[in-house]
């Protein structure tokens, strides 16, 4: 898999040392309804730059909770979730949307491909959003397709695309500003084995390259493993966290 | 024919010479068959024959509140009953002094009648047709105005009965078929020794609705005349009094005074 | 049952969509109410004071407007089968106080005609209207309502001072009118004077304008009829006072016409409106009518649900509309109010709205059928859902390469057959133009046409649309043109209302436009006198008019070089009212001649003005079929006038048509010979102001004299001509109505349908503003669609309405101008309107959980 060499990609993205990335501290998020759902109950974590994180658990756990607060999607209902030591609790919207762009990039179960657009719109979407101009935006666009190898489907739509393809297509949405964290919420989920075991190997991949911090939400234990940290929940708290074992 | 439309402010200027009876059936009945009700009536008509009228009237309206309202006019006639011409001119109040009116009667259908207002300078004809209004804000109605056809209606004497001290025969006059009146019947009161006409009484169904009353009955050239006549209505609670000055019968009066030329000159 | 399980859940979700839906019915159902009512006001106000005014006269003896002499009264009275007949003469005189606008004058003979009104007094002397001596001794006695004494401060001997002919006079208020049936006639501002001093005052020589009668008691209304039908000959009208009010109906038919065209249209937006809103349910709401259909309902239920869910919006909506549209209907009638006033000359004030039952009734049920047939293609449609598909997730929105075929072909049917109707006219070469059903068939299918084609037509403009806005805005261009490429159905219903309003206001704004150039056009030949010398500061207003005498006083003051003798007055041709102009022909043709439209120009004028012949304006020959050597019989008091035609020449004088004759012969036959115009050539042109002030001068303390110089005149014509098209003016805020409602309707739907889409837009980093202006640009672009559409319509169109125009209302024939200036004001009316549409929906979008956006079930 040719993957270009580090130096090539944007500077910024350098893991410089083993710092905090992400933190959450004492972080609750309840659901008010009928009937209060509690989600996440009082959860700290610390993630350090570069590390590749899964969180597991079985479905209502609050995994996907946790990583819409460090998407900063969603607000905790008490306690603070830090992004590179910003609390993203004082910000607004818009700011929120900023933090989003800068340093977060998303990889969904369904992919969330805007279907009306190329592969090659909708990776250079994000940059365009950012006021890139056309230009930059495009060739950088057309680098990240190749980087998931897929140079040749780049004025393709997202229909016209296997579900595999799909997945790097969003990957490389993801990608498009080099940001330093990547969340990835099942993303093998909606893949058959073989497509997911080679979407996870991109990840990886991507991640010993590029060096981001990874988070991964799945049930899929085989993806888990593949991860330095497992994170386990399980009715909103963490019931394990134990780095990978071998 | 005609008869029935004959409604005319012609009739009004009649009043002083009798309001009940037509010329048409005037003849020589003598005082002698006096009971006969027609025969009176016809005789009581026969009596006021003039050739030529002046007299100046003053006509005043008592409203129910009280309110009188006053006109004066001057008044010509030249002939009699069906043949004669008119001409009325208002002296006072202001607003409508020299105001003329001049009246030419036909013997076979209604009158024509024409206005002269001197402050539009115009002559207009005047069409009254409808004979249960009023009569230039009076109290008379058209129709008590009207010269009546003597054999449009019954006659029945219903006695005898003094007015103001003078014995009258009490003849009830009911309209024919033939005759639309506003009025179900008439009492009228003719006295014994003049055949001058002393009161008038119409009524609609039972109910009294207007009375006329004569009184200063006068010999002027050997015509009795009431020189005063008051109507009222008694519906509306107001009357409405003519008074005449300086009355004088057969003068002589020239033709050519009586057309629509002759009013326009003041 | 099915509708309290499904549809109410449903609306209660989508109150938004739901209040839109209903909107749409409220609009259509109150612009056809606020017209219609409006429009019955101004009727009913009008026969109104015609009745108040009538009392108890039974039938009304009329020559037209003209007016007859005194003799007629007599002949009339002498009738056996008239119990009593009075002349009447109306005039209507500026009051010169402000705020108070006309009087209706009233000239009555107060000998005989309280049998026929009553003249009750509130105060004043009992004997001054009991006694007409009094009243008719004194011609300035006036006798005025006790509103018009309210308002004016008026009491007992209170001078009034009125325009007359003779100048401005003081008049005595001798009496103040009990409010009654009478005295609430033309809005209560009525006067009555006497009517021989009104006809010294309003110059009306010894005629009068009518006679008002009672039967004779046992004779019928119809033995009268013919009696006096017999008696007084074709000249004259003997009808029912009704029978004023069906002629007042008659001259407003064109405006009529005009508000029926326009609420039809209103009405088929708001039927658009409903198909958008329930095509999109239907859409939406597949999977729940794919469970349904699972559970067991059959298709006629799911039919039924929707269907009933349509009568229900119906009937709100319609019950709304109504309301409102009485609202709106006063303002609307004032317009129409001054409208007619300003353009017939018949001065009318709607004091009370007519709020007719019927046709509240008649608009509900538009209402509710217009919504129930709105929603039988999408319940045909919902009807149709494949249980199985339904369940399933996917696109629906995207028009079926089947549906959009069908309907193309359906379109090109339809459009061969409109065409086909056009065509089939002009070979059938009548000078009618035709087989009128066939031309209002080829109309309206061009509208259906214009509809079928116009989702196609949507699709294909945003596509190319599409590179633009990618360009302007790479990720929200794009994005919004996609929007509206995906959802063709949604978008093009806006498209299509839109349009639909658009093309009203292109068709009337060029209407105006061509009546414009064509009026404009005429005035410069036929109205080129320097001066005109009026009695009265409106045109229009035929009531007041001058002696024949001032001719020669006017033609003898100095720099005048010559006066043309204007006599226009509407009379009864053909049961219709129209105008008859009486001029001196021979001068005009050496002043104002003018190609005429058919006949020979030299003999035209020749003939005309040797009596022996008559002219008449291209719209009287269009919409009465008339053609040069025919033989017009035109009724006259003295006679039927029996000439032909000798030529036919453009005249915008009246809507009705004009016929023109030499002033001879109008004098002969209406025995009349006063003037309502003077027409004043100079010997130098640039004396006007000083001619002007010498005929002021001469006139001065005698006579009331306006006058206008050309340029005054001109303007005067063509403000009417304005108040005329005021209508457009409605048009265009319907459309910006329909604009703003059709497109908050559509983005509401939008948003909901791209949420998620918005969500990954801001969950890969999109602000706010960008998202907000993705929505406006999609909003703007259903505007500029809107419009390129609206205008295409549009100028087909204005084709019809002139079509219309040229044979069916005015008979005017227009020249085909597309109004730029009108459309080119449209595009940032139409672009703001969708602007402030697009702010709620684009707030909306930015708000709302990002979390729920991009979660799947």
């Amino acid at each position: 898999m040719a993957v270009p060499s580090r130096s090539a990609l944007s500077p910024s993205t350098i893991p410089t040392e083993a710092s905090t990335i992400v933190e959450l501290d004492r972080v609750s998020k309840r659901f008010l309804g009928k009937r209060q759902v509690v989600a996440l109950d009082d959860v700290s974590l610390t993630i350090p730059r570069g590390q590749m994180v899964s969180i597991i658990g079985p479905s209502g756990s609050g995994k996907s909770t946790l990583l819409n607060l460090v998407g900063g999607l969603d607000r905790p209902t008490t306690g603070e979730v830090r992004v590179e030591g910003e609390a993203l609790a004082g910000l607004t919207d818009d700011q929120l949307t900023r933090v989003r762009r800068d340093k977060i990039g998303f990889i969904f179960q369904f992919f969330n491909l805007l279907p009306t657009l190329s592969c090659l719109e909708n990776v250079g979407l994000p940059l365009h959003l950012r006021g890139w101009p056309r230009k930059k935006a495009e060739e950088r666009a057309r680098e990240l397709l190749t980087l998931v190898q897929l140079g040749h489907r780049m004025l393709h739509l997202p229909d016209e695309l296997s579900g595999g393809e799909r997945q790097r297509v969003a990957i490389a949405r993801a990608l498009s500003v080099y940001p330093p964290i990547l969340l990835a919420d099942e993303p093998t989920g909606n893949l058959d084995t073989k497509t997911g075991g080679d979407i996870l190997a991109l990840i990886r991949e991507l991640h010993e390259q590029l060096g981001s911090t990874v988070i991964i939400v799945t049930h899929d234990m085989q993806v888990a493993a593949s991860c330095h940290r497992t994170i386990a929940l399980r009715d909103g708290r963490v019931v394990e966290d134990r780095p990978r074992s071998g | 024919m005609s008869k029935r439309r004959r409604l005319s402010a012609a009739a009004f200027l009649w009043l002083p010479v009798g309001v009940v009876v037509s010329s048409h059936v005037a003849g020589g009945v003598t005082a002698q068959a006096a009971d006969d009700a027609r025969t009176i009536v016809e005789e009581a008509q026969r009596r006021t024959d003039a050739k030529s009228q002046r007299y100046e009237g003053l006509l005043q309206v008592f409203d129910a509140r009280g309110r009188i309202s006053d006109k004066r006019w001057t008044f010509e006639r030249l002939g009699s009953h069906g043949q004669s011409r008119a001409v009325l001119r208002f002296v006072a109040p202001p607003e409508v002094k020299g105001v003329a009116l001049l009246v030419v009667n036909h013997p076979d259908r209604a009158s024509d009648q024409w206005m002269w207002t001197p402050a539009i300078e115009r002559d207009r004809r005047i069409a009254l047709q409808d004979r249960s209004t009023r009569f230039f804000g009076t109290d008379f109605s058209f129709e008590d105005l009207e010269e009546r056809d003597v054999n449009q209606f019954d006659y029945v004497l219903a006695g005898e009965e003094p007015i103001d001290g003078f014995v009258c025969w009490k003849i009830q006059s009911t309209p024919r078929r033939t005759k639309s009146s506003q009025y179900t019947r008439s009492i009228v009161w003719i006295r014994k020794d003049t055949y001058a006409l002393a009161r008038i009484e119409n009524y609609q169904k039972d109910k009294l609705v207007r009375r006329l009353d004569y009184s200063d009955i006068q010999n002027v050239q050997g015509i009795w005349t009431a020189r005063r006549m008051e109507m009222a209505d008694l519906t509306r609670g107001s009357r409405t009094r003519l008074t005449l000055d300086r009355l004088q019968y057969n003068l002589p009066l020239k033709e050519e005074d009586f057309t629509l030329q002759a009013i326009r000159r003041q | 049952m099915l509708f309290r399980l499904i549809s109410r859940p449903y609306f209660r979700r989508h109150v938004l969509r739901t209040m839109l839906t209903i909107a749409g019915i409220v609009l259509g159902v109150a612009v056809f109410v606020g017209m219609h009512t409006a429009n019955q006001s101004v009727l009913m106000a009008f026969s109104q004071t015609v009745d108040r005014i009538a009392g108890k006269t039974q039938l009304q003896v009329t020559a037209g407007e003209t007016g007859f002499g005194e003799e007629v009264l007599e002949k009339v009275q002498s009738a056996s089968t008239v119990r009593v007949a009075v002349p009447v003469i109306e005039a209507v005189v500026d009051t010169n106080i402000r705020g108070q606008g006309n009087l209706l004058i009233l000239g009555i003979d107060m000998t005989g005609d309280r049998s026929l009104r009553d003249y009750d007094l509130e105060s004043g002397d009992d004997a001054v209207i009991d006694d007409p001596l009094v009243f008719l001794a004194q011609p300035d006695s006036v006798i005025v309502s006790n509103e018009f004494a309210g308002r004016n401060g008026l009491t007992t001997n209170s001078r009034l001072p009125l325009g007359t002919i003779e100048g401005e006079k003081l008049f005595t208020v001798r009496g103040i009118m009990k409010s009654s049936g009478l005295t609430s006639a033309f809005g209560g501002n009525l006067a009555v004077m006497d009517v021989y001093a009104a006809q010294k005052m309003f110059g009306r020589g010894r005629t009068f304008d009518r006679v008002d009668l009672a039967v004779a008691d046992g004779r019928t209304i119809a033995e009268c009829e013919a009696e006096l039908g017999a008696m007084l000959g074709a000249g004259f009208t003997i009808e029912p006072p009704s029978g004023r009010g069906q002629q007042f109906e008659a001259m407003l038919a064109a405006y009529s016409m005009m508000v029926g065209i326009s609420s039809l249209f209103a009405l088929f937006i708001g039927m658009f409106i409903i198909y958008n809103s329930f095509a999109i349910a239907v859409t939406e709401r597949r999977a729940e009518i794919g469970i349904l259909r699972a559970l067991g309902a059959t298709r006629g239920q799911i039919r039924w649900l929707f269907l009933g869910e349509s009568a229900i919006t119906g009937v709100i909506g319609s019950l709304g509309g109504v309301v409102f549209g009485i609202l709106i209907a006063r303002g609307i009638a004032a317009s129409i109010g001054s409208l007619i006033t300003d353009v017939y000359g018949v001065a009318q004030q709607a004091g009370e709205l007519a709020t007719s039952p019927a046709l509240l009734m008649v608009a509900l049920g538009i209402g509710v059928a217009t919504s129930m047939v709105a929603a039988v293609i999408p319940a045909y449609q919902a009807a149709r859902v494949d249980p199985v598909h339904a369940l399933q997730k996917g696109k629906y929105q995207v028009l079926s390469a089947g549906e959009s075929r069908a309907r193309a072909v359906a379109a090109a049917v339809l459009g061969a057959v409109s065409v086909a109707c056009l065509a089939a006219p002009s070979i059938g070469g009548s000078a009618g133009g035709g087989s009128r059903p066939l031309f209002y068939t080829g109309y309206v299918l061009a509208v259906v046409v214009a509809l079928l084609l116009s989702p196609l037509l949507a699709l294909t403009l945003a596509r190319t649309l599409r590179p633009i806005l990618r360009w302007i805005r790479p990720v929200e261009g794009a994005l919004a043109a996609d929007s509206m490429i995906q959802a063709p159905r949604r978008t093009s219903a806006s498209v299509a209302a839109l349009m639909l309003s658009l093309a009203l206001v292109v068709a009337f704004a060029g209407m105006a436009r061509a009546s414009y150039d064509s009026i404009i056009d005429w005035m410069d030949t036929a109205f080129n006198p320097d001066l005109f010398v009026l009695p009265s500061q409106s045109v229009v207003i035929r009531t007041i008019r001058f002696p024949k005498e001032m001719g020669a006083e006017l033609a003898s003051i100095p720099g005048v070089e010559r006066i043309q003798m204007v006599r226009s007055a509407r009379i009864v041709f053909r049961e219709t009212p129209v105008m008859a102009v009486a001029i001196e022909i021979e001068s005009l043709a050496e002043t104002s001649a003018r190609p005429p439209v058919a006949g020979d120009p030299a003999a035209m004028y020749r003939l005309t003005a040797s009596g022996q012949g008559l002219m008449v304006s291209d719209n009287l020959a269009q919409l009465q079929q008339l053609s040069v050597g025919d033989m017009l019989e035109v009724p006259a008091p003295a006679g039927v006038i029996r000439l032909p035609i000798v030529g036919v020449v453009l005249d915008y004088s009246d809507q009705q048509g004009t016929i023109l004759m030499d002033r001879t012969l109008f004098e002969k036959y209406w025995n009349d010979d006063s003037v309502n115009v003077f027409r004043v050539y100079l010997d130098d042109p640039a004396s006007v102001p000083a001619v002007r002030q010498r005929i002021l001068e001469r006139y001065e303390g005698v006579r009331q004299v306006f006058v206008l110089t050309n340029g005054e005149l001109k303007e005067y014509v063509l403000k009417i001509t304005d108040q005329w098209f005021g209508l457009t003016s409605v048009q265009i805020a319907v459309a910006v109505l329909v604009a703003i409602l059709g497109i908050v309707n559509t983005l509401t739907v939008s948003i909901t349908d791209r949420r998620r889409e918005l969500g990954v837009l801001q969950a890969v980093g999109g602000l706010r503003a960008q998202i907000r202006r993705t929505i406006w640009i999609e909003a703007l672009s259903i505007g500029v669609l809107g419009l390129l559409l609206g205008f295409a319509l549009g100028a087909i169109n204005l084709y019809y309405i002139l079509q219309i125009v040229h044979h069916d209302i005015a008979g005017m024939r227009l020249d085909y101008a597309f109004p730029t200036g009108v459309v080119v004001a449209l595009v940032p009316t139409i672009l703001a309107s969708a602007f402030i549409a697009a702010l709620w929906p684009a707030e909306a979008a930015v708000r709302g959980s990002l979390v729920e956006a991009l979660e799947y079930e």
